[in-house]
């Protein structure tokens, strides 16, 4: 099926729209006016949903989207471009979710001839869709169902050949649990539950190759940019990166006291320092790997103790904190052994930790009945996160995610859930870090560390990180925008230290790869536009003003390890409107007439 | 005057110590001191009597400083950690 909507450069000018039910494929035309306007990635996906009435429908239903959307940036030799967004209303929050992920199934998929794949549908069994060159075919998944992410692509590898790139559910997301992933490759669009989605549609896998590339417009000039970021990326701002990986985070949050520990009833963790890539790097095997078309070189795979034939585990900070302090769990073959397990049954590590986390409070608190789930306790931990997967015991309530669990128990339990909209909060104490309390709020996917960058305005200067005043809204805006922005054209963001003038210099990517005349003001633009796009279909699903808040753990209750740490709710409300007014919106935070209607 | 200097990622591994004891009534001096004592970090994070991009200080736990002529008091611990925070 070659593409037969020829776009501008840098895209193919069209999606592939798949009915896994029926088994029929379209190329639905994509125009130039909408890819300027949300370019790919998170933007584009959310425009999709709009535009596939994704907000009118049940996440889990056979009518709900799933969609896998690539960028312009996408196949160029442009550092850090290899990746795709899934996006859906989240299962988990039943409001707008974009996950992204990093791997050549981002390059495989573009080559199929479109610039986003999206299912809808519901097969009649579990099966596994194959997509070559665009033309499509569903198989039985066989003896793939129930299979571990890695063992199922592998399996499917085997049978299919090397070209196809696969990615896939594990039995968390054929159980359905609200906050499953999908997995290639070792990497998971992890938060928000799109492995639920696609596992609701009886999709156990999805292969795709093609060979269908999207011209570039000015490729030897865009060659020449591609190396001089490379050579960027290879410098300071990437060392931390580089060398220990995420994880070095863990030591400093701790030492600030925003380190979430038991249920973020803390924000210090004793044993700290044995978790720490600084010490876990003395003491075990560590290789290092790249994503798909990176240079920078991020994860960091850890050996178990004693060196015991078991493969290396990839540490990132959000699985330690989660499944570490968070649990307080101190000990590291511990932590990786979870991490491995969540891997293998597709659980997003920080929906797991956060909800298990909260689980073991409610034990604390008598408010459970599961004696043997107790902070600290590594096999408790274990068999909580089996439980999970296959949705047995304990599991099947905790498989629903802290906000539904908290509900279902009752009493004061949502006081001291942890999550945003429904979505577990990341390893930042809010308490402790008020911009990111701020950016928690607000966040149209729910708590989120990567759609908002508030972290950094609590990391400087600018602002005093436990009592900021109301220009910190401004600086939580730009974060935002510019996160907006790199997932949508798509880059990593641990390329933002590199950049001088980042919106100046995307500008020139974009125009290189697309042959527009992309300004600064007009990308600045596009983000705002996005991240309005997000909020009109979270407004669409229902959204509330009063969800822009946070537990009420997190409000008048200082950190007992920093009691100047409190978050007041006036303060937070009057961060919520100044936010809201910064994006001129109202202060509730409803987008304009005419900031609709430019949505198109 | 002598501080106490805590070393976070990066900066640890390049001094090859979490904590240590700088002398110096300012940040610059105390930042200078350092560079003297442990080479490796000052090429990959000190010039000048200031932090590279890409690194922070933190005085206390409590505010993150970067004026060379910000005081430093008798019994302050200077923390010393990457920019970064993102995860």
């Amino acid at each position: 099926m070659p593409s037969h909507h020829p776009g501008p450069p840098g895209y193919h000018g069209c999606y592939l729209r798949i009915d896994v039910g029926k088994q029929c494929a379209e190329r639905v035309g994509l125009a130039e006016v909408e890819l300027r306007k949300f370019l790919g990635g998170s933007g584009l996906g959310v425009h999709l949903m709009l535009r596939e009435g994704s907000h009118q429908v049940d996440p889990l239903s056979p009518e709900a989207p799933l969609a896998f959307v690539f960028s312009p940036l996408v196949g160029s030799p442009l550092t850090t471009s290899a990746k795709f967004a899934v996006v859906s209303r989240s299962p988990l929050t039943e409001r707008i979710n974009d996950s992204l992920a990093s791997s050549h199934f981002a390059i495989a998929g573009k080559r199929a001839g479109c610039d986003a794949i999206v299912l809808v549908g519901r097969a009649d069994t579990p099966s596994i869709l194959i997509i070559d060159e665009g033309q499509i075919r569903i198989e039985a998944a066989g003896e793939l169902w129930g299979l571990s992410c890695r063992d199922a692509e592998t399996q499917l590898r085997a049978r299919l050949g090397n070209e196809y790139q696969i990615a896939t559910i594990g039995p968390a997301g054929e159980r359905l649990v609200r906050y499953a992933t999908i997995s290639h490759d070792g990497r998971h669009a992890g938060r928000g539950g799109s492995g639920a989605v696609l596992g609701s549609k009886h999709i156990k896998a999805i292969a795709v190759r093609g060979s269908q590339r999207a011209r570039l417009a000015e490729p030897a000039q865009l060659v020449a940019l591609a190396k001089q970021l490379s050579d960027k990326s290879f410098g300071p701002a990437t060392a931390k990166y580089r060398e220990l990986g995420t994880a070095a985070n863990l030591l400093v949050f701790n030492r600030l006291g925003a380190l979430p520990t038991r249920n973020f009833q803390q924000g210090t963790f004793k044993a700290a320092e044995a978790l720490s890539p600084e010490q876990m790097t003395q003491t075990r095997a560590k290789t290092r790997a790249s994503c798909a078309a990176c240079t920078i070189g991020c994860e960091h795979i850890y050996g178990f103790r004693g060196g015991d034939n078991q493969p290396g585990v990839r540490m990132e900070y959000e699985n330690l904190f989660a499944l570490g302090p968070l649990c307080g769990i101190s000990d590291p073959d511990v932590v990786l052994g979870a991490s491995r397990v969540c891997d293998e049954l597709g659980l997003d590590t920080i929906s797991a930790g956060g909800t298990i986390a909260f689980a073991m409070e409610c034990v604390e608190r008598g408010l459970l009945d599961a004696p043997w789930l107790k902070f600290g306790d590594g096999n408790a931990l274990h068999r909580a996160l089996h439980e999970v997967g296959r949705r047995e015991g304990l599991g099947a309530l905790m498989a629903e995610g802290s906000r539904r669990m908290a509900k279902s128990i009752g009493s004061d339990a949502l006081t001291f859930a942890p999550q945003v909209k429904g979505l577990e909060m990341p390893g930042y104490e809010p308490r402790a870090l008020q911009t990111m309390a701020l950016g928690f709020a607000v966040g149209t996917r729910g708590a989120d560390h990567n759609r908002s960058g508030a972290y950094e305005v609590d990391f400087s200067e600018r602002v005093d990180r436990r009592q900021p005043g109301l220009e910190a809204a401004g600086m939580a805006v730009e974060t935002e925008d510019k996160a907006a922005l790199m997932d949508s054209l798509i880059l990593c963001k641990f390329l933002r230290g590199v950049f001088t003038d980042f919106l100046a210099e995307a500008a020139e990517m974009l125009n290189l790869v697309t042959g527009w005349d992309t300004t600064p003001d007009e990308l600045r633009a596009t983000a705002r536009r996005i991240v309005t796009a997000k909020k009109h279909f979270n407004i669409l699903c229902g959204w509330q003003p009063a969800e822009d808040t946070l537990p009420e753990r997190f409000l008048n209750h200082p950190l007992p390890d920093d009691p100047t740490a409190t978050l007041t709710p006036e303060r937070l409300q009057g961060l919520v409107a100044a936010y809201n007014t910064a994006r001129g919106w109202s202060s509730e935070g409803w987008p304009t007439r005419g900031q609709i209607a430019e949505l198109g | 005057m002598s501080i106490t200097v805590e070393l976070f990622g990066i900066p640890r591994q390049r001094a090859g110590i979490a904590k240590t004891q700088a002398e110096g009534a300012r940040l610059d001096e105390v930042l200078l001191d350092l560079a003297r004592r442990f080479p490796r970090l000052a090429e990959a994070c000190i010039a000048n009597g200031r932090l590279q991009s890409g690194y922070l200080a933190n005085l206390n736990g409590q505010r993150f400083v970067s004026d060379p002529s910000t005081a430093l008091a008798a019994g302050d611990s200077l923390l010393i950690l990457s920019a970064d925070a993102g995860g």
